[in-house]
């Protein structure tokens, strides 16, 4: 039996010793916390002032939100997905997960804050420059502003209101000014490739919880090819300008943290390997799409005949070159060089 | 308001009127794509009908209901067909009396001329839904300035097609329409 003298002691003891633990475990806890939104490491090269892309910046028409992201996205087998094997779909693969994000809803949403493989990420799509980009987006989702800069998609992050031009992932304006998004890879492609190359992929349900006729793109049509996505028309001002290329010529293109370049796909496709200065892009036939990598100039790559390739004597996929792969953004031609007119090409 | 219901009380001039309201809203929804060709099968898909409050435009609202038929898609944006139907009834109206005037010239004191003038605001209200879609058939490029005045063309055509329906009623004696009915019975 403890004494009252003896209980209030312990009780003192007790209350002193789990305190100390707790200050404890809160001082041991000195590593930063996760971040709200992750940025990159290294910023992407920027051509202009952020003042002169503010400048440039006008609205699109809708007000923040106004196209409206899917923030809870509903997702169907692929063997339940209505789809035509050329219809163009974004594609994202990450720690075993496949997504196929059908082009026809994404015109009505441009973003979807998903999670896959244990990572968040926004899926962003503008039908204008036909760019699909994903960014990890931590803690927080991302909208649709509604304003454009170079007739390009500007989302911003709903948790500080910070607005970023898609095609540089850069902060244009608020907490994240001058800052660039984490980029991953997207894939713009047709359910055909896609399906083949991720049989297990999941694809993005037409229950998005908004109205929408899916099966009527305001903007003209890509299965078949037609409308704005074919004509030499652009809506938007632009604030650089290039006659060299189709307007509507499908590029890939890669940026650094002090340069960026692209390359024709349709060269690449028949040429399948490209070098400029210090990048070298490859082919990739399954998707239809190409990688570029940040090599030393002279890197030697060859393509073999069974759609691989060939570096210092061993046979690589077109995704899995011995050098540093960048993130491959594919875009209209007028898209691209309307935020990098510098850009090394071919 | 009574010279209106005057005329109004003439099923000629009702009958142009809700012609004109009603072929005006079907191509006001037509041009904001919310009734379009081409529906699969008998569908009807609808959300939560709290969200026919947001915005997706200046004067735009989100849908709420889809219905589908065979080759025909509607979309249902309570909001917008509100708005719709104030403009096509606005519309209607205007019409109507410049009807008057031109046929019946000796009921308005404005001539004929004078009385088509009357229909602009309704082709400035149709530029207000059709904007989006003239640019993208003509592929003209939009500046700053020209999407600035696309977001208050719907508002102003509001308040463009009050103003004349104003003017031009001001100027109409109902008194002399009833004589033109008489005569028009008489001859009938």
């Amino acid at each position: 039996m403890l004494s009252f003298r003896q209980f209030v002691v312990g009780a003192a003891a007790a209350v002193i010793m789990g305190g100390g633990a707790y200050l404890a475990s809160e001082g041991a806890d000195t590593g930063p916390p996760d971040p709200v939104l992750p940025l990159a490491d290294q910023p992407y090269v920027v051509t202009d002032d952020l003042s002169a892309y503010r400048r440039a910046m006008m609205s699109g028409g809708p007000p923040p939100d106004g196209i409206p992201a899917i923030d809870n996205p509903e997702f169907l087998e692929a063997a339940d997905a209505n789809l035509d094997p050329n219809d163009k779909v974004i594609g994202y693969y990450h720690n075993g997960e496949a997504r196929a994000y059908p082009q026809n809803i994404m015109v009505y949403h441009e973003i979807v804050n998903d999670r896959v493989g244990g990572k968040n990420v926004a899926v962003t799509y503008c039908p204008l420059t036909a760019t699909s980009q994903g960014f990890k987006r931590g803690e927080t989702t991302l909208g649709v502003s509604g304003q454009l800069l170079n007739s390009n998609l500007v989302l911003f992050d709903r948790e500080t209101e910070s607005y970023f031009s898609q095609i540089n992932a850069t902060g244009l304006q608020g907490t994240h000014e001058g800052e660039t998004l984490d980029e991953v890879n997207l894939y713009w492609t047709t359910w055909e490739r896609w399906r083949n190359a991720h049989p297990d992929t999941k694809v993005l349900s037409e229950n998005t919880g908004h109205v929408r006729n899916y099966n009527n793109d305001p903007y003209g049509s890509y299965n078949p090819i037609g409308g704005y996505y074919q004509s030499n028309n652009v809506m938007f001002p632009l604030m650089h300008e290039s006659n060299r290329h189709h307007n509507k010529e499908m590029v890939v293109g890669a940026r650094t943290s002090d340069a960026s370049v692209y390359f024709l796909l349709e060269d690449l496709e028949s040429e399948r390997v490209q070098h400029t200065g210090d990048f070298v892009a490859v082919y990739d036939e399954r998707l239809d799409t190409g990688y570029i990598y940040a090599t030393a100039e002279g890197a030697n790559v060859t393509a073999l005949d069974d759609g691989t390739y060939e570096v210092d004597g061993q046979s690589y996929a077109a995704g899995e070159l011995p050098f540093d792969q960048l993130v491959a953004v594919e875009a209209f031609h007028f898209a691209w060089y309307a935020f990098y007119p510098d850009s090394d090409t071919v | 308001m009574r010279k209106l219901a005057t005329i109004l009380s003439y099923p000629r001039f009702r009958w142009i009127t809700a012609g004109v309201t009603g072929l005006y809203l079907i191509l006001f929804l037509i041009a904001l794509q919310e009734i379009s060709l081409g529906g699969q099968g008998f569908s009807f898909v609808s959300v939560d009908w709290t969200q026919m409050f947001d915005r997706t435009g200046t004067v735009t609202f989100e849908a709420i209901a889809m219905v589908t038929v065979p080759g025909l898609t509607i979309i249902i944006s309570p909001l917008n067909i509100l708005i719709g139907l104030v403009i096509s009834v606005l519309v209607g109206l205007n019409l109507m009396i410049t009807y008057i005037a031109y046929y019946q010239p000796r009921a308005c004191s404005f001539n004929r001329s004078t009385g088509v003038l009357a229909s602009f605001p309704a082709l400035l209200a149709g530029g207000a839904c059709c904007a989006p879609a003239i640019i993208l058939i003509l592929g003209i490029q939009v500046s700053s300035l020209m999407m600035t005045v696309f977001q208050v063309l719907i508002p102003v055509a509001i308040a463009l097609l009050l103003l004349t329906l104003k003017l031009i009623l001001d100027r109409t004696d109902p008194a002399l329409l009833q004589l033109n009915q008489k005569q028009e019975k008489a001859t009938t």
